[in-house]
């Protein structure tokens, strides 16, 4: 579009990949992200330093903050998502619930009212019955979220989710709502501009999550059918018009098995998974989002916007899948993308990048497309198994398995699958004999290469001093 | 015929392989298996193999005590176990016990759960760790009692670290 960029960072992100990008880049300050990302004075001043018009807040950090959006509009910069009120409203969980049950949109059962006692919470879990989620009313991501199954569970997980929850958003209120046994993730990518006119952009399934992330994001849902299509697709302009929504968002639902569905949140940005929505209908996203903040009419209505193919989206994250997805930072050492038709990889790192301690683990996105779901899982597969990261682990052995499964082939993706399925997941080690063999003879090639420089120095070759071989 | 000792993981293998007559003629035993090889290299970090007859491209490059190998989407840390240092007191984590109390990765000690002296249940959180923004709660391996807790509240700890102490015991009603 012709837009000169500005990126911000912190001190962790000195040699991060949109740094490399940019035109120009402003150091906002510490790594602790209070000191930056976090720090809505700073990048309003890089933003005014430099003269830029409007600012993308991309996701995490001030992404979906309602007073980051404000400062922005007082301070003349136009901020890339909706007005700061409607992210006000809808980033209040129990607001936004209201809002939903008002416009006809069926909300899960559960509390309209938040709160930071957890003795109201044990009662209203006890009236509600087990099992049920604790839910941080500033929440997102999984951040300060509890599935608690009995009343014993109940006081450490109120307790952990508020200091979670106080931490990544500055509000420790939580709420509760019923536990759903075996529910879909579906959600509708919608935009709205500053007319009135709203259109949505069909489903993405994001079933399969861990601690509550997505890692795999497909669409179209293969739970879909026409008439749930359409009874979404309407709940979601609903869901848009009643909150004066304007730009690019996503109205999350759950999907139960029998076709019911209940309306779960807004998500008052860009969301990661936003490729495979990009893919399927040809529309880019983020070039909307700027069309529609420069105030600009969309150039088409919901009859216009066709979906052609099944589009998988991949998330490539440095975690251990041995040891709970635990975060696995430290220096990628070797990097290889996966490239070829239909294959699109977002990423942000690269060979000699050091993946930083301070961060959210994720180092990319791998996103594929072909003409049918078994096409994409396939191309899904064979990019994955192309991918070489070498130094840190990451979840792509995990994500193969996942992909392999009969359990994905079938469709049946409900949030609880890699609990159901993949509980104790352990690497495949069928190939360390073959990755032992490598390790030999590289050894014995690089002997080859040291020995051609010794020779040169006249110096003795290792076929002399090495006693080893055993001939 | 040389030897190595390569270890993956937790697991050490020998392996015999035969004086090469020729990049495409190798013979490698791995445990009971015999392989046939033949090789090219690509470039310092790719190689091309030929095992048995089935062609596979493998990546590798040095790093920490070994090499770090990618093969068939799968990677892996292979080590010479004869080059290993010698490990005194303090634990790496991959060599963990089963029944330590330690974090997983570097990380900060934000709550602690359990006081010394405490009877606590196989699966009862013990203490709560963050790292990378997200929280992890260390739980108790298996019954036993709290002998010594070896953190406190906001502490840097590491893999290998000893965060609390549990001396195994079977309660008293199933004795």
């Amino acid at each position: 579009m012709g837009i000169q960029t500005t990126a911000v960072y912190s001190k962790a992100d000195v040699a991060a990949a949109h740094v490399l990008e940019a035109d120009e880049v402003v150091l906002l300050g510490e790594s602790e992200p209070s000191k930056s990302y976090l720090n809505i004075d700073r990048v309003i001043n890089a933003a005014e330093k430099t003269g830029a018009d409007a600012i993308h807040p991309g996701y995490g950090f001030l992404a979906e903050n309602p007073d980051f959006a404000e400062q922005c509009e007082t301070s003349g910069i136009i901020f890339i998502g909706p007005p700061s009120r409607v992210i006000k409203n809808l980033g209040n969980k129990t607001l936004a619930r209201t809002i939903m049950k008002k416009a006809g949109v069926p909300v899960i059962p559960g509390m309209l009212e938040a709160t930071t006692e957890p003795a109201v919470l044990y009662q209203e879990a006890e009236r509600m019955g087990y099992p049920v989620l604790v839910k941080a009313v500033a929440g997102g991501g999984g951040k300060g979220m509890r599935v608690v199954s009995e009343q014993g569970e109940m006081e450490e997980a109120c307790l952990s989710a508020m200091s979670e929850a106080e931490k990544a958003f500055g509000d420790g209120s939580l709420y509760l709502e019923k536990c759903m046994e075996c529910p879909r993730h579906v959600e509708f990518q919608i935009l709205a501009d500053q007319h009135g006119n709203a259109v949505h952009m069909f489903e993405r399934e994001c079933s399969i999550q861990r601690r509550h992330q997505k890692i795999i994001e497909e669409t179209p849902s293969p739970a879909m059918t026409p008439s749930l299509q359409e009874a979404m697709g309407k709940a979601a302009i609903s869901a848009t018009l009643a909150s004066g929504y304007v730009n690019a968002g996503t109205v999350e639902f759950l999907l139960e098995p029998s076709g019911q569905f209940y309306f779960l949140e807004v998500n008052t940005r860009l969301q990661v998974e936003h490729p495979i929505t990009e893919m399927t209908t040809g529309i880019d996203l983020v070039r909307q989002q700027l069309e529609i903040a420069s105030g600009r009419p969309l150039a088409f209505n919901q009859q216009d916007i066709t979906r052609t193919g099944h589009a998988i989206e991949c998330r490539i994250y440095a975690e251990d899948p041995e040891a709970d997805f635990f975060p696995s930072p430290g220096p990628v050492l070797f990097h290889r993308e996966p490239a070829g038709p239909g294959v699109r990889n977002d990423s942000g790192i690269y060979g000699g990048f050091e993946v930083p301690v301070e961060y959210d683990p994720i180092l990319g996105k791998l996103i594929v497309m072909a003409g049918t779901r078994e096409a994409a899982r396939m191309r899904m597969i064979r990019a994955l198994e192309s991918y070489v990261i070498l130094g840190i682990r990451t979840i792509i052995p995990f994500l193969i398995d996942v992909l392999k499964s009969s359990e994905f082939i079938e469709g049946n993706t409900y949030t609880n699958f890699i609990d159901r399925n993949f509980k104790d997941w352990t690497q495949n080690m069928d190939d360390a004999a073959l990755a032992r063999i490598a390790y030999v003879i590289d050894e014995l090639t690089s002997l080859e290469k040291t020995s051609a420089t010794v020779r040169d120095r006249g110096w003795p070759t290792p076929w002399e001093t090495l006693g080893e071989w055993r001939i | 015929m040389k030897k190595y000792r390569l270890k993956i993981v937790e697991e050490t293998a020998d392996v015999d392989v035969s004086n090469p007559v020729s990049e495409q003629n190798m013979e490698f035993i791995i445990g009971e298996e015999t392989y046939h090889v033949g090789y090219r290299a690509i470039s310092n970090n790719c190689l091309h193999l030929v095992v048995d007859g089935k062609a596979i491209k493998a990546f590798l490059i040095r790093g920490g005590h070994g090499k770090h190998v990618f093969v068939n989407g799968r990677s892996f840390v292979v080590e010479d176990a004869d080059q290993l240092p010698l490990r005194r007191g303090r634990r790496t984590g991959i060599d963990q016990a089963p029944g330590d109390v330690t974090p997983p990765m570097p990380s900060v000690v934000v709550r602690i759960m359990v006081e010394e002296g405490d009877f606590v249940e196989k699966g009862q959180g013990l203490i709560v760790v963050t790292a990378m923004k997200m929280e992890t709660t260390l739980k108790a391996p298996y019954n036993g009692r709290v002998t010594a807790i070896k953190t406190t509240v906001d502490a840097k700890v590491a893999p290998g670290d000893i965060l609390v102490e549990i001396e195994e015991e079977v309660p008293e009603n199933e004795q």
